[in-house]
């Protein structure tokens, strides 16, 4: 088979891994601080996805929209937060998971209701034309894909290293009771960890959209990969999610390329198997979860 | 001036502590000491709002503190340093030291300019903390961060400190430094409440002591008239 095929499939799948990895980074960012994640984060993705194209539609300039679709991201990972996971917190008791699902359901129906179930396509000013760079295809939409994942991944690392606000946040995940006994409000914490994970989800909707169109299905498929990515990559090292992210985009393509089209999501969802069985106590680590 | 009065708190179901009242007067060390599971632990973080108080009262310069969160209470001036040291390990030395005084600090930027002063006097109370500022702090040694816990607590310019088993799990050598850091607070007019099992080293320092049985308090006096008590001697002082 020739190798300049294999790897333009592997350079192609690598850019959607990084949208992956960039949905997984949103799960490590409240899972850092509160130990929880949003298991509806996927239609956190979609939603916000749609909402973007709207202002577009309304015909606000592409460059403007992006900030509006991250405030609205991070708007919906605090209704997420408030209605989802606070008090379950509170009351040490995991009834978030069956929260965020429900919430992630009621974002489905509602986006079924405003804006249709078909898919729809999503205009960008970046150009999908190919270049050639050493014999394989790449597209500055897919390049845009990277640049804004890396964008967005280093500026919430910079602001985490940088800030007091962000070594506040290293701190509550580190220890939250030692963090509440230096003034710093946990709760608060947790609400920042939600928005910025609401921000990052946004972002990962509107690098992907351009290139697999929106629509309320979106949402489920990019879940699962995410959370394949994180369950493998495990749930504090970014680094690690772009890396896994990268390898299940790639393997995938490759999946795809070789066995047809609707063997797609299988790499996901073998991975996520495989990871579940060897890391039994999967996403949550050994004893974070019930530690509390 | 830190005013504990018939404090109640407890875990789940079970209350521990049974009405315990102390005082620490500004600029004193006062020691609070007691054998294992009587309750010091728990006092304290009833007073810092690490737990609720079920009952009574705790007064911070005279203002009732009791009932609120343990991020209000740290704002309102008190620093517990817990049992345990409790540094933030992955973060640097000096990140730690910043977060002592994350309430004085602007939230974004210019924050390590702000701290200067406070950092550099940590740093010359502790110079070994300046030496490491880099590690991370859960890399130190144990007598090492117990230093950046007394430091991170100094760091927060607090009305009074809370000190729990700082000797906790030490090298007598080091013990003995920590008992002197002690000492040089107190030199410096710090007020500080201490909890501490080597009773003894703790009455040498301290300028007033309570000890607890049983979630009460049992016994209180200056560390002379302790010194005097014929039960408190043969059961702590031993
Ligand atoms: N987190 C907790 N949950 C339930 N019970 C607790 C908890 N912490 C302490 N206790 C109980 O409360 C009682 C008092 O404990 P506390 O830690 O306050 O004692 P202490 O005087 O600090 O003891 P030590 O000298 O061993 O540190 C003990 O009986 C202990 O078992
Ligand atoms: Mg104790």
């Amino acid at each position: 088979m020739d190798t300049s095929i294999i790897l333009q499939m592997v350079v192609s799948g690598a850019f959607m891994g990084l949208v992956y990895a960039l949905i997984a980074y949103g799960f490590q960012l409240t899972f850092a601080t509160s130990k929880s994640i949003n298991f509806g984060q996927g239609e956190l993705v979609m939603l916000s996805a749609f909402f973007s194209l709207t202002l577009l539609n309304l015909g606000l300039p592409y460059w403007l929209m992006v900030p509006g679709g991250l405030l609205f991201g991070a708007a919906l990972g605090l209704v997420v937060e408030r209605a989802g996971v606070r008090l379950a917190l509170e009351q040490k008791s995991e009834g978030w998971i069956l929260l965020t699902i429900i919430l992630g359901l009621l974002g489905f129906s509602a986006a079924e209701n405003i804006w249709g179930r078909d898919d729809r396509p999503f205009p960008t000013p970046i150009s999908a034309d190919a270049l050639h760079v050493f014999g394989i295809n790449i597209t500055p939409l897919e390049i845009s894909v990277a640049i804004g994942v890396f964008l967005v991944m280093g500026a919430v690392e910079l602001f985490k290293r940088k800030t007091l606000m962000g070594k506040a946040f290293e701190a509550v995940s580190a220890d939250r009771d030692a963090a509440e006994l230096m003034g710093i409000s946990a709760t608060r914490t947790i609400m920042l960890s939600y928005g910025l994970s609401g921000m990052v989800a946004a972002m990962a909707g509107i690098l992907i959209s351009p290139i697999t169109t929106v629509g309320p299905t979106m949402a489920s498929a990019l879940i699962l990969k995410a959370f394949a990515v994180a369950v493998v990559a495990g749930l504090d090292s970014g680094f690690g999610v772009v890396l896994i992210g990268i390898f299940l985009g790639a393997l995938e393509s490759l999946t795809s390329f070789y066995l047809g089209s609707g063997w797609r999501e299988a790499p996901g969802l073998v991975l996520l198997i495989l990871a579940l069985a060897v890391r039994p106590n999967g996403v949550f680590g050994k004893s974070t979860m019930r530690k509390v | 001036m830190l005013i504990v009065d018939n404090l109640h708190a407890g875990y789940g179901n079970s209350e521990v502590l049974m009405g315990a009242s102390l005082q620490v007067k500004q600029g004193s060390v006062v020691a609070l000491i007691g054998a294992n599971g009587a309750g010091k632990t728990t006092t304290m973080r009833a007073i810092s709002g690490m737990i609720r108080p079920t009952r009574g009262a705790v007064m911070l310069d005279g203002q009732p503190v009791q009932g609120h969160g343990a991020a209000r209470i740290a704002r309102l001036g008190l620093a517990h340093s817990p049992e345990g040291r409790k540094v933030f390990g992955p973060l640097s030395v000096e990140d730690n030291l910043l977060l002592g005084a994350f309430n004085h600090l602007p939230r974004f930027f210019g924050f390590r300019a702000k701290a200067e002063i406070e950092l550099e006097r940590v740093y010359e109370l502790f110079p070994r903390l300046r030496e490491r500022k880099g590690q991370a702090a859960g890399t130190l040694s144990g007598g090492e961060q117990q230093m950046l816990a007394i430091g991170r607590a100094l760091m927060a310019k607090p009305k009074v400190i809370l000190l729990d088993e700082p000797s906790m799990g030490l090298a007598p050598v080091i013990v003995q430094e920590v008992f002197n850091t002690i000492r040089r607070l107190k030199e410096a007019g710090i007020t500080l409440l201490l909890v501490e099992q080597f009773a003894k080293s703790a009455l040498e320092v301290a300028d007033y002591a309570y000890v607890m049985e049983h979630g009460n308090i049992a016994v209180e006096g200056t560390p002379a008239e302790l010194n005097q008590n014929q039960r408190v001697l043969a059961a702590y002082l031993g």
